[in-house]
């Protein structure tokens, strides 16, 4: 790893920018963006993108996002107390002058969980019913019940985790350890994208994985599951790939003849990025055909793995995508938003995930891999120990909420078989070592060799960064 | 004094080409603006600096009251001193205690920095203010050895410099090359063969200054600089936040396209965005135009608050205005006085209080995001008009005849007005509803908001704008009319500077003022300060005149050169900021579909400018797999016939899921005011241009163009192919490989007849009847290489 510039830095960074200023160059320096954009402003050692701050623990992240707002409650973070005060009011102390979304106006009770909990792992974490295979993993993962946020409802939520502002226009993690990192694969982008849960719950926005103000280069490529794995890679009817080959041949020699008359080297990168898209037109499709994948993946994935556009389906991408060093690779699961009917609603999202979770991080740790991946598992929010809609314990719902939740991270320098921080009897608040994400950020990148106050981009005449003026590495949760 | 200058600031620039600073510079006289407040703005104002909350010991070094004063017995400068002046001392300390900035800050200057400070003290400490804050005066063109070069007075500007750094401009393009350049420019559209060849065969004197006032005077003038200005409007057709609604906000594109087109002059196209709605007795056209700030994105969420949301738009409406009029970054003045430039969090909210008075249904979705007007189209208006009469003529009758008229009469007559009535009604429903501005009648009272909280109210605060920037004119309400009246007086110090730079920025692809959102002191200072200023005075000038600012622009030899870069000069100015060629970059999203539209014939021409929005072709599911749950428009239904080939300004803006092909050109999503747009590189662009849809029926369309024109004659069919997208004939090399690459894949379709048929029934658009279809896909092939080579996708 190249920690340290040399002096001829600035011709270094010119020609690297001329001759890989694509998305997927291969310097581990986020540098095409500094001559892009912001040669003047960035070149002070102290604001260097692309320096590696620490000696990384993590290579790559795949982030299972879970969006909607899983319930803590029902899941990570038990609350007897709930149960023994069901459908009462909560004590006007914790609740006076905090936000809710939309149990604005309505009365707050107490709304315990149906679900029972057992211990498990070296820390003794309590963890629900509804996830047994995650249970089966409390060794390998560290749970955090103090997850924080500022913002109450999905929209600004989502992009609060992603991006460390509820505004849109920033970039997000994924963009961020693009720009600072590189890519570490000639074949595939550094930063890719797989949905799952389709056509139920909250809505997605593209910007979730988009650069913000950094170079469009470094947003997320989604890879999808029907029509083309990523989107207009497919030749058009009737073109074969002998065919598309000699069209891009004769798109070549054309654009050298030109190159050769105006000298201009931007064609130089426009004759560079043809030839990466023509080996990603066989490097997506090969990777996202899992159909070749021997019968034991299935026995650890299960069989809905065999769906395309399933979260099982794509933890086992992931997985692909990480064996081929791929930097980010951020999951987005629907459907968490369960504000009422939740034990139908969270049994449904428990049953796609949970078993997939395990095997995607028992599969990297028999690979190899779990060492160096981070995994990440976390909604936007959490969800109200308030009942919403109605108390009865077959039908119960929960509001968003922002002041406490729970997510778990394993792998990559994370703590194996940890818990960190603690809530409230009443699970409103955090009580210990809260997480805020602008910490969980600054761990992430921490981990990943950057220090969170030296990875910065000037845009609009002002130095941003992923953790904005905040953020504290958690040492609690490292090896 | 004004020839010094320049000597001065050409040889800082050399210094700063060479890299490092230092010694050629070190005897003449420091300019404080130009090299001494970079230094302290990005080392000092963060604690010494506007906010007032953050300053350390009480010390101010933005100002030329605090940077002289004399506290507790420190001076910060000693004009004439530097051993004296605390800020040497403090710089070139060795205690980690004293030594400033402070280690903890991770600041440090350089001993070249701390070399020009104490030139700057020792030549004694001339201050000055921020050069984008002083009022711009037109500076005497210069002269230069070579005049000949010299069409008009930027040349002057750009060409003295060249001299100074003994470097000579490129020679003027060939004509095809300008025709393509000024179409794509001032259209965004290619030129025809015909238009090309008749602007060779002019050889007036006055050609080009007449395909200007041509292009000028073309309707998709406006259109193509509808695409820029919308980035600042954040013009969208959706709600944005959340589950990201539809909305109907076209007659604002419209509204804008037309403005360009009637050239309307920029202060009152200003004025007509900012307040059309409070001009006396405002025309529908000017409350069209007051949509700018009903453009933003809003949330229908439930569950969300309906204050936070208020205050987030107005707060929109804030940025909105200071980027694209003011041309620097207010949003740091949301949360905190501004660290580098002086405005302050109560001049934040001074402004948020012209834009927080809008009696909007917050949390509703577009179509009920009152106020609303009805927005008729000018054919609307008319026919509007006519049925209107025919009620009056209707009940103007029955009035007049009643009393005699048989029973049987005035039964039929009062069905005959009922009915239309009834017409009328229906009529007046269907037209475009539009979400305009409007103020509550009594003013709200406006709080600071502590940290940009909306719940924590602090100081209330009136509408007003910046001390550092002057004040409202005297004798207005203060309002949003009395803001844009100030935006727009002429001695305003970054109105026009910000819009020259603009169009400069459209034209070259960088400002001159590279950061064109800020032109604060965080933000490029000008390569060409004096230029920038004489084009402002000039903007002024001539009336705010934007045509006559582009045709002074792109008929200076500066812009006639060629592009061809030497490898001597792509290393001396790599980004071209000497402008010693001309500017050769990818066309804009918009324009690398129009170009691709044009050159097939596919574009659609039967109709003039405007209309609602369309949906040309897009992958089928794209909307239903990010779409909320339940949203109605889940499905992207996509259009038919002509709307599939309306240029790339008329398309759907879906925030949420922008349509991809914009998207992968670097297309904002305009969820926030956008300034300038990054050019990328990227394999993605590669399979749009190879792939698409769109694309790929553009490349059979040509194909069957060609092919219909010149059958049998592969060579003469080339010839027009890249006549229609490149403006030249294929050279020699070229036409070998195209042959060659049509005899190849020829050759395939010949033993894959089934392949061709379905290459061939790409897209709506019919086939060419009686073809042959192994030729015509052979020919396919070879348009889509067409249609992808860099030159074909690139301004020259």
């Amino acid at each position: 790893m190249n920690l340290t510039l040399s002096p001829d830095f600035h011709q270094q960074l010119t020609r690297r920018a001329f001759l890989g200023r694509g998305a997927f160059g291969l310097g581990t320096l986020g540098l095409s963006s500094l001559l892009q954009e912001n040669l003047a402003a960035n070149t002070s050692a102290a604001r260097q993108g692309g320096v590696l701050h620490y000696v990384p623990r993590a290579k790559r992240i795949i982030f299972l996002f879970m969006s909607g707002g899983p319930s803590q409650i029902d899941l990570f973070d038990p609350k007897p107390k709930l149960n023994e005060l069901n459908g009462q009011p909560m004590p006007a102390s914790l609740v006076k002058n905090e936000r809710v979304a939309q149990l604005q106006g309505k009365p707050l009770l107490c709304m315990g969980s149906r679900y029972k909990f057992a211990r498990y792992g070296p820390a003794g974490v309590d963890i629900s019913e509804l996830l047994p295979w995650t249970a089966k993993m409390a060794d390998d993962i560290t749970v955090i019940r103090s997850m924080q946020t500022e913002a109450i409802n999905h929209d600004p939520a989502v992009t609060f985790m992603q991006t460390g502002n509820a505004q849109p226009g920033r970039p997000v993690m994924g963009s961020w350890l693009s720009y600072g990192l590189g890519s570490n694969n000639r074949d595939l982008p550094a930063f890719v994208v797989l949905v799952s849960g389709i056509g139920s719950g909250q809505n997605l926005h593209t910007r979730y994985w988009g650069s913000g103000f950094l170079p469009t280069v470094h947003q997320g490529v989604q890879f999808r599951s029907s029509g083309d794995p990523v989107l207009f890679v497919s030749n058009p009817p009737g073109m074969s790939p002998e065919v598309r080959r000699r069209i891009l041949d004769g798109v070549r020699d054309v654009n050298r003849q030109k190159l050769d008359a105006v000298g201009d080297p931007e064609i130089a990168t426009r004759i560079e990025q043809y030839e990466m898209a023509w080996r990603m037109q066989t490097s997506v499709p090969d990777l996202m055909d899992n159909s070749k994948e021997p019968a034991s993946v299935y026995e650890l994935y299960g069989e809905e793995a065999k769906t395309p556009g399933t979260f099982a389906a794509n933890c086992l991408l992931a997985r692909k995508l990480a064996e081929r060093d791929v930097r980010f690779i951020q999951l987005y699961h629907r459907d968490w938003d369960h504000h009422d009917q939740l034990p139908d609603g969270i049994a449904k999202e428990c049953r796609h995930v949970d078993r997939a979770g395990y095997a995607l991080v028992q599969d990297l740790k028999q690979r190899g891999l779990l060492d160096d991946t981070i995994v990440l598992w976390s909604g936007e929010f959490g969800r109200t120990p308030m009942s919403q809609s109605n108390t009865s314990y077959e039908t119960y719902g929960r509001d968003h909420h922002m002041k406490a939740f729970s997510a778990w991270v394993a792998g990559g320098g994370f703590k194996a078989g940890g818990l960190v921080g603690a809530t409230d009897e009443l699970g409103f608040s955090v009580a210990t070592d809260r997480v805020h994400i602008h910490d969980l950020h600054a761990t992430i990148l921490h981990l990943m060799g950057i220090d969170h106050t030296k990875l910065i981009y000037r845009s609009q005449g002002r130095d941003f960064r992923l953790t904005d003026v905040h953020g504290h590495v958690v040492k609690e949760l490292l090896v | 004094m004004k020839s010094g200058r320049r000597e001065i600031l050409a040889a800082a620039l050399l210094a700063s080409l060479a890299l490092p600073t230092g010694a050629a510079a070190a005897d003449a006289a420091v300019d404080f603006d130009r090299e001494i407040r970079p230094i302290l703005s990005d080392n000092c104002f963060a604690c010494h600096g506007p906010d007032e909350n953050k300053r350390k010991a009480g010390r101010r070094l933005d100002t030329r009251e605090g940077i002289f004063a004399t506290k507790d017995g420190v001076t910060a400068v000693v004009p004439g001193q530097s051993d004296a002046s605390a800020l040497i001392q403090r710089a070139i300390s060795h205690d980690p205690d004293e030594v400033m900035p402070p280690p903890k800050s991770g600041k440090q200057l350089t001993p070249a920095q701390i070399e020009r400070l104490r030139h700057w003290i020792d030549q004694g400490a001339d201050w000055q203010g921020h050069w984008a804050f002083e009022r711009p005066v037109r500076p005497a063109t210069p002269a230069v050895s070579d005049a000949a070069r010299v069409r008009n007075p930027i040349d002057a500007f750009v060409l003295e410099r060249l001299e100074k750094e003994k470097l000579a401009p490129q020679a003027e393009a060939e004509a095809r090359t300008l025709i393509r350049r000024l179409s794509l420019d001032l259209r965004g559209l290619p030129p025809t063969p015909v238009e090309v060849e008749s602007f060779i065969a002019d050889s007036d004197a006055g050609a080009h200054g007449a395909l200007v006032d041509r292009l000028l005077a073309s309707p998709h003038y406006g259109e193509r600089m509808a695409q820029m200005w919308l980035d600042l409007a954040r013009f969208a057709d959706s709600d944005g936040y959340h589950d990201d609604t539809p909305r109907s906000m076209w007659r604002f594109r419209d509204y804008v396209i037309n403005a360009f087109n009637a050239n309307k002059p920029f202060d009152q196209f200003t004025v007509e965005q900012i307040a059309g709605d409070l001009l006396p007795d405002a025309t529908v056209e000017q409350r069209i135009a007051s949509a700018f700030h009903r453009n933003g994105p809003t949330s229908s969420e439930g569950g969300a608050d309906a204050n936070e949301y208020a205050a987030k738009y107005a707060v929109d409406r804030v940025n909105t205005t200071s980027t694209t009029w003011l041309g620097v970054t207010l949003q740091c003045a949301e949360c905190h006085d501004h660290k580098y430039d002086p405005f302050t969090t109560r001049e934040y909210y001074q402004l948020f209080a012209f834009f927080n008075q809008v009696p909007e249904n917050v949390l509703e979705r577009a179509i009920q995001g009152a106020p609303l007007m009805a927005a008729p189209t000018p054919e609307q208006e008319a026919q509007l008009g006519e049925l209107t009469g025919r009620v009056a003529a209707l009940e103007q009758h029955l009035k007049a005849h009643m009393p005699e008229a048989p029973a049987a009469a005035a039964v039929e007559l009062n069905k005959q007005l009922a009915a239309a009535n009834q017409a009328r009604q229906e009529f007046a429903k269907s037209l475009p509803q539009l979400r305009v501005m409007a103020d509550v009648p009594e003013p709200r009272p406006t709080h600071i908001l502590v940290r940009g909280d909306y719940r924590s109210l602090g100081e209330q605060v009136s509408p007003g704008v910046p001390a550092s920037l002057g004040k409202l004119p005297d004798g207005l309400k203060p309002n949003r009319l009395a803001l844009a009246r100030w935006l727009t007086r002429p001695q305003h110090p970054l109105t026009a500077r910000v819009m020259v730079n603009r169009l400069w920025q459209m034209i070259f692809g960088v400002g001159l003022v590279k950061t064109s959102e800020e032109f604060g002191s965080q933000g490029e200072r000008p390569r060409h300060p004096e230029l920038l200023d004489w084009l402002a005075v000039e903007f002024v000038e001539s009336g705010w005149n934007v045509k006559h600012m582009l045709k002074l622009i792109v008929t200076s030899a500066t812009y006639r050169q060629s592009s061809k870069i030497s490898p001597g000069l792509l290393e001396l100015d790599p980004e071209n900021r000497l402008l010693a060629r001309g500017s050769r970059f990818r066309l804009p999203a918009e324009t690398v579909r129009d170009n691709a539209l044009a050159v097939s014939g596919l574009l659609d021409r039967t109709r003039a400018v405007g209309g609602p929005s369309v949906k040309p072709y897009q992958p089928g599911d794209l909307w239903r797999e990010f779409s909320y749950g339940d949203s109605a428009d889940k499905t992207y239904v996509r259009d038919k016939g002509a709307d599939l080939y309306r240029r790339s300004v008329y398309t759907f803006w879906k925030r949420s899921i922008l349509y991809p092909s914009y998207a992968i050109f670097d297309a904002p999503n305009r969820e926030v005011c956008t300034a300038r747009r990054p050019v990328t590189n990227t394999p993605l662009q590669a399979y749009v241009l190879l792939n698409d849809e769109s694309f790929v029926e553009a490349a059979r369309v040509l194909a069957q163009k060609v092919s219909a024109e010149h059958p049998e004659d592969f060579s003469k069919q080339l010839h027009r192919a890249f006549h229609l997208a490149l403006a030249r004939p294929p050279s020699a090399a070229e036409a070998a490989t195209m042959e060659n690459l049509y005899h190849e894949t020829l050759a395939v379709y010949r033993r894959q007849s089934e392949a061709a048929a379905k290459l061939l029934a790409v897209g709506d658009s019919p086939p060419l009847a009686g073809a042959d279809p192994a030729s015509l896909a052979a020919w396919t092939c070879v348009a889509n290489a067409i249609l992808n080579f860099d030159e074909t996708v690139t301004k020259e």
